[in-house]
């Protein structure tokens, strides 16, 4: 073969190889990146069940129940954490564990005291969607 | 910061420029507020709200939107100032990372329209509306 022949055929084919790791790793990104929006779906969904289920006027406070669902959500959420595969998706998930916090906080104290109204119920869960919403930038 | 497309000077006196808005039903009930003392913490809040849900900005506008709902819901008795102050809180987390954001030339505004609103909220405007239920 041709010196020249060779040189083109090295060169072309360092090329493909190139190409084909910027394609894999678009495609492994993208797939990523779904998984991670699944997950913060995942995350929505457990935490607005969790309001579903404690944020009930007139109903009585459970605790053992409620800390029973308040020790799945906090599993889930350092699962989430740490299995995320973006890291720069980590601190957004920490924010999302923060409200969780927050909300589990606040339901605590006004289910204990039998001080829910049907509007907390509901702005509650306004927010919860619209911080979830922000996370996946939308 | 008062922008001169709200607030005009006449004869030193600040006027508000008239608004083709509707009153709401948070207005009506700040414009029953007649303590001076208190007269222009609801002037400032109001002037505010309503540049707010005029903004370009849909979270700006979300922010001001959700608010007023919110102080209504007070006004109403179907929160209370623990739910109100838990909201603002929430409002404040989500809000912070938008005005960190933005270009420093709008910062100072975002922050007035976003941050120091929830804050005269909380301290000036529900302590009033606590008073008239």
């Amino acid at each position: 073969m041709n010196p020249n022949a060779a040189k083109d055929l090295i060169v072309r084919n360092a090329f493909l190889c190139a190409a084909a790791v910027v394609i894999t790793s678009c495609g492994t990104a993208t797939f990523s990146k779904t998984g991670s929006d699944a997950q913060i779906e995942s995350l929505r969904n457990f935490e607005l069940a969790f309001i579903d289920e404690f944020a009930v006027p007139g109903k009585r406070f459970n605790a053992a129940a409620f800390d029973t669902k308040l020790n799945q959500g906090n599993a889930k959420f350092q699962q989430a954490i740490s299995d995320e595969k973006f890291t720069a998706r980590r601190p957004v998930l920490v924010d999302l564990k923060g409200q969780f916090d927050a909300d589990a906080a606040h339901l605590r104290s006004k289910a204990s005291r039998g001080k829910v109204t049907p509007a907390l119920a509901s702005e509650m869960k306004k927010d919860v969607n619209k911080i979830y919403d922000h996370a996946l930038g939308r | 910061m008062l922008t001169r497309s709200t607030i005009m000077p006449s004869a030193g006196k600040t006027k508000r420029k008239k608004s083709s808005r509707k009153r709401s039903e948070l207005d009506s009930a700040l414009d029953q507020v007649t303590d001076e003392s208190v007269a222009a913490s609801m002037k400032e809040f109001q002037d505010l709200l309503a540049q707010a849900k005029g903004d370009t900005s849909e979270l700006i506008r979300q922010n001001a939107q959700e608010l007023e709902e919110r102080l209504v819901l007070l006004k109403q008795k179907k929160i209370d100032k623990e739910d109100f102050n838990f909201f603002v809180e929430n409002q404040k987390r989500d809000l912070r990372v938008f005005v960190d954001s933005q270009p420093a030339q709008s910062q100072e505004r975002a922050e007035k329209l976003t941050l120091h609103i929830l804050e005269i909220a909380a301290t000036k405007i529900v302590p009033v509306l606590i008073m008239m239920i």
